[in-house]
């Protein structure tokens, strides 16, 4: 298997710009303006009903998002 | 203010001794009520009279928050002009709120899903829009 190629710190700083980047007034507009689809809905509280039905408590809800924030850390590609 | 490898039982009752009138609002808020997302922030809305308090709660565990006193008393109130007024201010939200239970007599704050929802409108990332969306599921799933 091919290894993963690590993406440079300009790709980073670019994708990290994109998810930190404020939505313009019209944009946030347009975003509310979508109402929930059926099939969203259903998708959305299925995901909800498995998380709670697993870990039934908040504080094991949050003890798995450390532990899954960890394993995410430590597998991501460190930029060349 | 970002989380580190410190005990998080002792993280949230150290705030809860401290009597510092504090809500965990962004992801952390929605892993705590049951949305399965990631983040390695812990991000608080504080009553502008308990800020101090807040900070010496969670100093000796080497945590420090990522904004001064003066910028969070800054934030006191959010406020949004749009095409409309969007207006919230702690001590609305404060009544309405939450109670977790996050260990054995550990009490932790949320917002109401709705106040909830008004934080995320104010983040205005494409993050906080599509955690909207999961909030609005949620607000379904637990039904009136």
């Amino acid at each position: 298997m091919k290894p993963l190629e690590t993406p440079s710190p300009e790709a980073l700083a670019r994708v990290l710009a994109l998810s930190e980047r404020r939505l313009s007034p019209e944009e946030a507009r347009a975003a509310l303006a979508v109402p929930l689809g059926e099939a969203e809905e259903e998708e959305s509280r299925s995901l909800i009903r498995w998380f709670r039905r697993r870990y039934p408590t908040p504080a094991a809800r949050l003890a798995y998002a450390r532990r899954a924030y960890r394993r995410w850390a430590s597998a991501r590609p460190v930029p060349r | 203010m970002e989380g580190s490898l410190f005990e998080e039982a002792d993280f949230f009752r150290a705030i809860a001794e401290s009597g510092a009138r504090g809500l965990l609002i962004g992801r952390r808020a929605l892993i705590a009520l049951g949305i399965p997302v990631l983040t390695v922030d812990y991000d608080f809305w504080l009553h502008i009279d308990d800020i101090a308090a807040f900070n010496a709660a969670i100093e000796p565990m080497g945590l420090y928050p990522t904004h001064s006193p003066e910028e969070a008393r800054a934030r006191d109130r959010y406020v949004a002009e749009n095409d409309e007024r969007i207006d919230v201010a702690f001590d609305d939200l404060w009544p309405r709120r939450r109670s977790l239970e996050v260990a054995a007599g550990v009490v932790l704050a949320v917002p109401a899903l709705p106040d909830l929802i008004l934080t995320k409108r104010f983040g205005g990332r494409p993050k906080d829009f599509e955690g909207i969306r999961l909030l609005e599921a949620l607000r379904r799933e637990e039904g009136p």
